[in-house]
């Protein structure tokens, strides 16, 4: 199950195997759920809204200047049956179970994700966006700002890992591959990541970028990695702190 | 553009002006034989300044001026070889150690990426410029510059004080210090060492969020740091005994309330953060 059917699920009521095994895996998803669990426990909690006092005074006193106006042309005000406060009061509290239970009744069918899926789609559209275009500028500041912004992407979007992927590879500045590189973590649920991650290991020949690699690849239990890593730790030109880090990684993923 | 190579690259560099689109100061002119000045093309836009260099030490200040001045004993050496070429001959590229200055839309590039050489680069730029610069086997100073500054060194220190731009600062094996007067609000920042200390002094009442990975070593800081670890950046993977979550060894914190982000990385060194 994508996280997508799992958010259509989650506001279904959410049920099944398949539901409960993608919550097992996925954090956000988890998240998201005990978020939607407490909006809910708290709309449930909301008391029955009672109009205030005030409400009856400022009414009281519309009347009674509207009243003045007519005491001229009219002897004897006419009282209707529904301007008494206790059907005013029955009123409101009538029209506000309808809204209540129409309000359930859309909830219970399972149908309403549409606004609510659109809206956080384009949330998500939205700081895609900003990561994406962050991450182009030609100022270093800026782009590091726009890997920051990729925290905040959607774990399965592809757009951002590839920019993040490509700021690992070829950005022009270390700061702003290194922060690129713990931004991988955020996509680590996919398999090209950990790819990534090696195939830009042999390319690296910045020390702490290539350290923080090849942490990243332990973190991942990247098995692949162990022959890059061989290489890497029995190389001569390469920096001490690396050799000695691809052979402790070495140990660690065996 | 104007180009300007010192040191065995070319012949004569009064023949290399092109028509003055931008004013350069003949070099024959200046006052001090070591020294040269190159205008921006458009003094009005922002500029920037970008230093690459193998062996020397680089030094560049902000001053109260339009024009970037540099200053080498590489540039003496050359006009002093000039001198000396005899009558009805012209020297051959031979030896290195040349510095090669370009100006294009705004950004002056001063460059020696020859491995012979060394001594200092002395540059001078309005305050408000940016400037990156590479070196490998030699330290950067920036002092009072107020536009982004990129500085990257392998084997020497990296130093940026009484400024308030941007900072991006890395070093292998030297130590990153900056001093910072104020900042420029909503940039992110970013310092690391492999083998150094991380000395960062910052305004009092800066507002960040500050992102610490530390290996073998601790942050000191006199700021009232909240340590949140609210946001971990974790790894998942999928092993045959289930899915693995590990948390990375990164420490999360604000400054007075939290604000852009600032990343302290050094796997061999300390961080030390003071209040200004």
């Amino acid at each position: 199950m994508t996280c997508e059917q799992a958010r259509i699920q989650m506001l279904g009521g959410g049920e099944g195997k398949d539901f409960a095994e993608h919550l097992a895996s996925c954090e956000s998803c988890r998240n998201e759920v005990s978020r939607i669990g407490t909006l809910w426990q708290s709309l449930d909690l909301l008391p029955l809204e009672e109009p205030s006092g005030k409400v009856r005074d400022r009414f009281y006193e519309m009347l009674g200047a509207y009243r003045q106006g007519l005491a001229a042309a009219e002897t004897r005000p006419v009282r209707h049956w529904w301007t008494a406060p206790a059907w005013q009061v029955a009123a409101a509290a009538g029209l506000l179970a309808a809204g209540l239970g129409i309000g359930y009744g859309m909830r219970g069918n399972g149908q309403p994700p549409a606004e609510v899926s659109q809206l956080r789609e384009e949330v998500a559209n939205m700081r895609q966006l900003v990561a994406l275009s962050l991450m182009q500028q030609q100022s270093a500041s800026d782009r590091l700002r726009g890997v920051s912004w990729a925290y905040r992407a959607e774990p399965s979007d592809r757009e951002v890992l590839g920019a993040l992927v490509t700021a690992v590879n070829h950005d022009s500045n270390v700061n702003v591959r290194l922060a690129a590189v713990d931004a991988l973590r955020r996509f680590s649920a996919s398999p090209e990541t950990g790819r990534a991650a090696l195939q830009s290991l042999s390319k690296q020949t910045t020390p702490i970028v290539q350290v923080a690699l090849i942490d990243l690849l332990v973190d991942l239990k990247n098995p692949e990695a162990a022959p890059e890593l061989r290489r890497l730790s029995g190389n001569e030109t390469a920096n001490e702190g690396v050799r000695q880090r691809a052979q402790w990684a070495l140990e660690r993923l065996q | 553009m104007n180009r300007f190579l010192i040191g065995g690259m070319m012949v004569a560099l009064g023949a290399l002006q092109t028509p003055a689109q931008n004013p350069v100061q003949n070099p024959a002119q200046n006052q001090n034989p070591a020294q040269m000045t190159v205008a921006f093309s458009n003094p009005s836009q922002p500029r920037k300044l970008v230093v690459k260099t193998m062996m020397h030490r680089v030094t560049i200040k902000g001053y109260d001026g339009k024009d970037a001045i540099i200053e080498s004993s590489a540039i003496s050496e050359r006009r002093r070889r000039e001198r000396n070429v005899p009558p009805g001959m012209h020297p051959l590229n031979v030896g290195g150690g040349g510095i090669e200055v370009t100006e294009a839309n705004n950004v002056v590039t001063v460059s020696a990426e020859s491995f012979f050489g060394g001594g200092d680069i002395q540059i001078q730029v309005p305050v408000e410029t940016s400037v990156t610069v590479n070196t490998v086997n030699n330290g950067v100073s920036v002092e009072n510059i107020s536009g982004e500054i990129d500085v990257e060194s392998v084997n020497g220190g990296v130093s940026v004080t009484n400024s308030s731009g941007a900072v991006l600062a890395t070093s292998v094996n030297g130590k990153v210090t900056v001093a910072l007067d104020k900042v420029a609000p909503g940039k992110a920042m970013s310092f690391s060492t492999m083998n150094g200390t991380i000395d960062v002094t910052l305004p009092a009442d800066i507002k960040a969020n500050l992102k610490m990975k530390v290996d073998n070593g601790d942050v000191y800081t006199d700021f009232d740091v909240k340590v949140t670890n609210d946001r971990f950046d974790t790894t998942q993977s999928n092993t045959e005994k289930g899915v693995r979550i590990r948390g990375n060894k990164t420490t999360y914190g604000t400054i007075n309330g939290g604000g852009p982000e600032m990343q302290f990385t050094t796997f061999n060194g300390r961080v030390l953060i003071h209040k200004k």
